[in-house]
C-alpha cells in the first residue's frame, strides 16, 4: 500500500539516526563513517530548503499548465466540460506523482508532494465545478471524494500535511446531515473519534518502526480535532469577535445542557491527552495535551460569561513558567537526571537546531506582537496608536 | 531490517559496544524521553504570555495605578532579571558559551522585553526624548547587541537587529517625500551594515556562531528591497541588474558553504523578480501562462541538477 518499500523507509530511519546520534556524541565519528555506508536507501532525497523551492516551482508549473490548456482548448467551455478536465487533471497530477516516485526514487522531494497536493485541489474544484448547479450534491460528493483520496495519499506517500486535510473534509460531512450546530459538532467529535480508534488500532501494529511517527502526528491530530470541535469558544470567528467582551454569546446559540457538557469535556480532555501522551511518551500527543490545556485555560472565562482581566495572560505566563520549572526540578531530582521514564536533558541534535532556529526568528517576530508600540506626540493620557517598532518599541500606552 | 534488528547487528559485528547497544536501543524505545524542547517552549511561551499581560495591563491600567507604582513594578522586574543575569553570568568569551543555567536565556529575553515596555511607557507618559523614537530605538539596539554579546543569546540578538531595523524604518518615516525610494536605499544600507558587521565579528572570531542569524536578516532585507525596486514602473533596470548580482552571491555562497537556504532564496527571489520584468512586457493570457510553464519547468530542472550534486542519495 506504501509507495515506498518497508525496508528503504526503514534504512532511511536508521541512517537518520544514525546522523542524530553522531551528532550528539552517542557514536563516534569512525563509527559513524563505517556504519553509514550500511545505510544507504535506494530513496532519493533532499534538503527542507531545496524541497520547498521544488515543491513551489512545481505548483507554479502545473497550474500555469492546467491554465494554458483552459486558455487554448477550453475557452467558452460549459462548467461540465471544465469540471471533466479538472478532474482529469487531477488523475494526471496523481499519476504523475506515483510516476516520479517509482521511477526517481523521490521521497519527501517537493515534486512528488506538490503532484499529490495539486490532485487533491484539482479534485476539489473539478467537484465544485461539475456540480456547480446541484449545491446538494456537492455537499455530500465533495467531503467523501475528499477524505478517501486526502487519506489515501496520506497512507501511500506519507505526507503528514494531508491527514489534516481529511479531517478538514471529514468536517464538512456533517453539515449535510443535518441543520443543528450542536449535532454537527458530536458528529464531527464522532467522526475524529472513530478515527482515532482507527489510527490507535493501527499504530499498535507499528510500535518503534518508521511508520509510528505518521501514527503519533495523525492521532495528535485527531485528539486536536476532538477538542476543537467541543470547544464551543473556539470555533466560529464570529463568536471569536465576541471573545474578548466575555459575553457569553455561545450560550445562547446552543442548549444548556449540551453547552455544560462541553464546557466539562474542555476540562477532561486534556487530562486524558496528556496521559495518553505521557504513558505513550509521544510528544506529538503530549504537545496536543499543553496546547488544549491552554486553549482550556483561556477559553474558561468566555464559557463561564465572565469577564476577561489584563491580568490574565500574566498569570497564563506565571502558570507555564511555574510549570516548566517545577518539572525540570522533578525530573533532576531522578537518578542521572531520569524519572519516570523522562529527562529535561537534550537527546537529540534535532532539539538545538529547532531551538537555534526558533529563537533566530521569533525573537525577531515576537516584539512587535507583543509589547506596546511608539506613537507620535500626544497629551491624551492613554496610550494608543502606532504600528511600528523594532526591539519592542511599538506603541499603545 | 528495523532500528533495533540494526542495532543488533552492528553490536554483533563489533561496530557498537555493548554499551552502546543499550543506550541507543533505550533511545528508541524512548527509554529516557527527552522533554528539553517542550520544557524551553513553556518558558519560552510563558515569557511571552507574561509580557503581553503587563504591556496589557500597563495600558489599561496606568491611569488608575499612577506611573510611580507602574514604573516601580517595571524597575522592580527589569533590576531582578539583570540581576539574575549578571549574577550568574560565566567570564565573557569570544566562544560559544552554554547558559549557566537552564532559565537563564528566558530571564534575560524577559528582561528585554520588559525594558521595551518601560522606556516605550517613560516615553509616552513623559516625553523623555519629546518623541524621537528612532533616539530610543538606536539606544536599544545597542543596550541589545550589548546583552547578546555579554550573555551569548540569540533571543536578544533578533531583538537588537529588529530594533536597529525599526531604528532605520523610524528615522526615515518622518521624511516627506519619496518614502518608498528613501526605505529601500535604508533597507539596503542596512542590510549591508548587518551583513558587514556580521562578517567582520565573525572574521575576527567574536561570537561566530551569530553569523548564521545576521547572514539570513540581512539577505532577506536585502532581497526584499531590490524587489521593490525592480517593481517599480520606471527606473527598475539598475535594481534589476542589482537583483541578479544578489541571487548570484545568494547561490554561490549557498553551493560552496552548502548552505541551501541561500539558494532557495536566489530562487524564488530571482524567479519573481525576473518574472516581473517579463510579464509586465507581455501581451495576452496565454503567452504568461505559456511563460510560467516554461519557466518553471526550466527552474525545477536546474534545481533537480543542484539537489542531485550537492543533495543527498540516503
Amino acid at each position: 500500500m506504501r509507495a515506498y518499500p518497508a525496508a528503504s523507509e526503514e534504512t532511511l530511519r536508521a541512517r537518520k539516526l544514525l546522523a542524530d546520534w553522531a551528532g550528539e556524541g552517542f557514536v563516534t565519528k569512525e563509527q559513524f563513517e563505517r556504519l553509514q555506508q550500511e545505510t544507504i536507501s535506494d530513496l532519493r532525497t533532499t534538503n527542507i530548503f531545496l524541497r520547498l523551492v521544488l515543491f513551489f516551482f512545481t505548483l507554479v508549473g502545473v497550474g500555469a499548465a492546467v491554465g494554458l490548456f483552459y486558455e487554448i482548448f477550453l475557452s467558452g467551455a460549459s462548467g461540465q466540460t471544465d469540471g471533466i478536465f479538472l478532474l482529469i487533471f487531477a488523475v494526471v497530477c496523481y499519476a504523475g506523482a506515483e510516476v516520479v516516485v517509482a521511477r526517481a526514487r523521490l521521497y519527501r522531494y517537493g515534486i512528488e508532494e506538490a503532484l499529490a497536493v495539486c490532485s487533491i485541489a484539482f479534485s476539489y474544484v473539478g467537484i465544485v465545478v461539475f456540480f456547480g448547479e446541484s449545491r446538494s450534491t456537492v455537499d455530500l460528493v465533495l467531503p467523501v471524494v475528499g477524505v478517501a483520496l486526502s487519506l489515501w495519499i496520506w497512507h501511500r506517500f506519507g505526507l503528514w500535511y494531508t491527514f489534516p486535510a481529511t479531517m478538514i473534509f471529514a468536517a464538512l460531512l456533517p453539515s449535510h446531515w443535518t441543520t443543528s450546530h450542536a449535532a454537527v459538532r458530536v458528529a464531527v467529535a464522532l467522526l475524529y473519534g472513530l478515527g482515532l480508534a482507527g489510527v490507535i488500532a493501527a499504530r499498535a501494529r507499528h510500535r518503534f518502526d518508521y511508520v509510528e511517527d505518521d501514527y503519533s502526528l495523525a492521532e495528535a491530530l485527531l485528539w486536536l480535532g476532538i477538542y476543537l470541535a467541543l470547544n464551543l469558544q473556539l470555533w466560529s470567528l464570529q463568536m471569536l469577535g465576541h471573545w474578548w467582551g466575555g459575553n457569553g454569546r455561545a450560550a445562547s446559540d446552543f442548549a444548556r445542557p449540551f453547552y455544560w457538557t462541553t464546557w466539562a469535556l474542555i476540562w477532561v480532555l486534556p487530562a486524558v491527552v496528556l496521559v495518553r501522551g505521557v504513558r505513550e511518551k509521544d510528544r506529538f500527543i503530549m504537545a496536543v495535551g499543553g496546547i488544549v490545556s491552554v486553549l482550556t485555560l483561556v477559553s474558561n472565562k468566555p464559557y463561564l460569561g465572565w469577564p476577561r482581566q489584563t491580568w490574565d495572560p500574566m498569570l497564563l505566563g506565571i502558570l507555564l513558567a511555574a510549570v516548566a520549572l517545577l518539572l525540570r526540578r522533578w525530573l533532576a531530582q531522578g537518578a542521572g537526571g531520569v524519572r519516570g521514564g523522562f529527562t529535561a536533558a537534550r537527546l537529540s541534535g534535532k532539539d538545538r537546531q529547532w531551538m537555534n532556529a526558533s529563537s533566530a526568528v521569533f525573537g525577531l517576530v515576537t516584539p512587535q506582537s507583543i509589547t506596546p508600540s511608539p506613537q507620535t506626540r500626544t497629551e491624551d493620557f492613554r496610550f494608543g496608536g502606532g504600528a511600528s517598532g523594532g526591539g519592542g518599541a511599538g506603541g499603545d500606552f | 531490517m528495523n532500528i533495533f534488528a540494526r542495532l543488533k547487528h552492528w553490536r554483533e559485528q563489533g561496530a557498537i559496544s555493548q554499551e552502546q547497544y543499550a543506550y541507543l536501543a533505550g533511545l528508541c524505545r524512548g527509554e529516557p524521553s527527552s522533554l528539553f524542547l517542550e520544557l524551553n517552549v513553556l518558558l519560552y511561551a510563558g515569557v511571552l504570555a507574561f509580557v503581553a499581560g503587563l504591556g496589557w495591563t500597563v495600558t489599561t491600567w496606568s491611569q488608575q495605578l499612577g506611573d510611580l507604582l507602574v514604573l516601580a513594578v517595571l524597575s522592580i522586574i527589569l533590576a531582578a532579571c539583570f540581576w539574575y543575569c549578571f549574577s550568574r553570568a560565566p567570564a565573557w568569551s569570544l566562544a560559544q558559551t552554554p547558559a549557566p543555567t537552564a532559565v537563564f536565556d528566558y530571564v534575560l529575553y524577559l528582561g528585554s522585553l520588559v525594558w521595551c515596555v518601560e522606556l516605550a511607557y517613560l516615553e509616552n507618559r513623559f516625553h523623555v526624548l519629546s518623541g524621537q523614537w528612532d533616539y530610543y530605538l538606536l539606544a536599544t539596539a545597542v543596550f541589545f547587541f550589548f546583552l547578546a554579546y555579554r550573555f551569548d543569546n540569540r533571543f536578544v540578538l533578533s531583538l537588537a537587529l529588529s530594533s536597529l531595523a525599526g531604528w532605520f524604518g523610524l528615522t526615515i518615516s518622518r521624511w516627506p517625500d519619496h518614502q518608498d525610494a528613501t526605505y529601500r536605499q535604508y533597507a539596503i544600507l542596512y542590510s549591508l551594515l548587518v551583513g558587514i558587521s556580521g562578517a567582520l565579528l565573525k572574521w575576527r572570531g567574536t561570537k561566530a556562531h551569530f553569523f548564521g542569524t545576521y547572514l539570513n536578516v540581512a539577505a532577506n532585507v536585502l532581497f526584499w528591497a531590490l524587489l521593490s525596486g525592480v517593481f517599480n514602473r520606471y527606473g527598475y533596470g539598475v535594481w534589476f541588474v542589482a537583483l541578479l548580482l544578489a541571487c548570484g552571491a545568494s547561490l554561490a555562497w549557498g553551493l560552496t558553504r552548502r548552505q541551501f537556504v541561500f539558494v532557495a532564496y536566489a530562487a524564488v527571489y530571482g524567479y519573481i523578480g525576473f518574472s516581473a520584468i517579463v510579464v509586465r512586457n507581455m501581451r495576452g493570457e496565454t503567452a504568461i501562462l505559456a511563460y510560467f510553464v516554461f519557466t518553471a519547468v526550466g527552474m525545477l530542472v536546474a534545481l533537480v541538477q543542484i539537489a542531485r550534486h550537492f543533495g543527498r542519495r540516503a
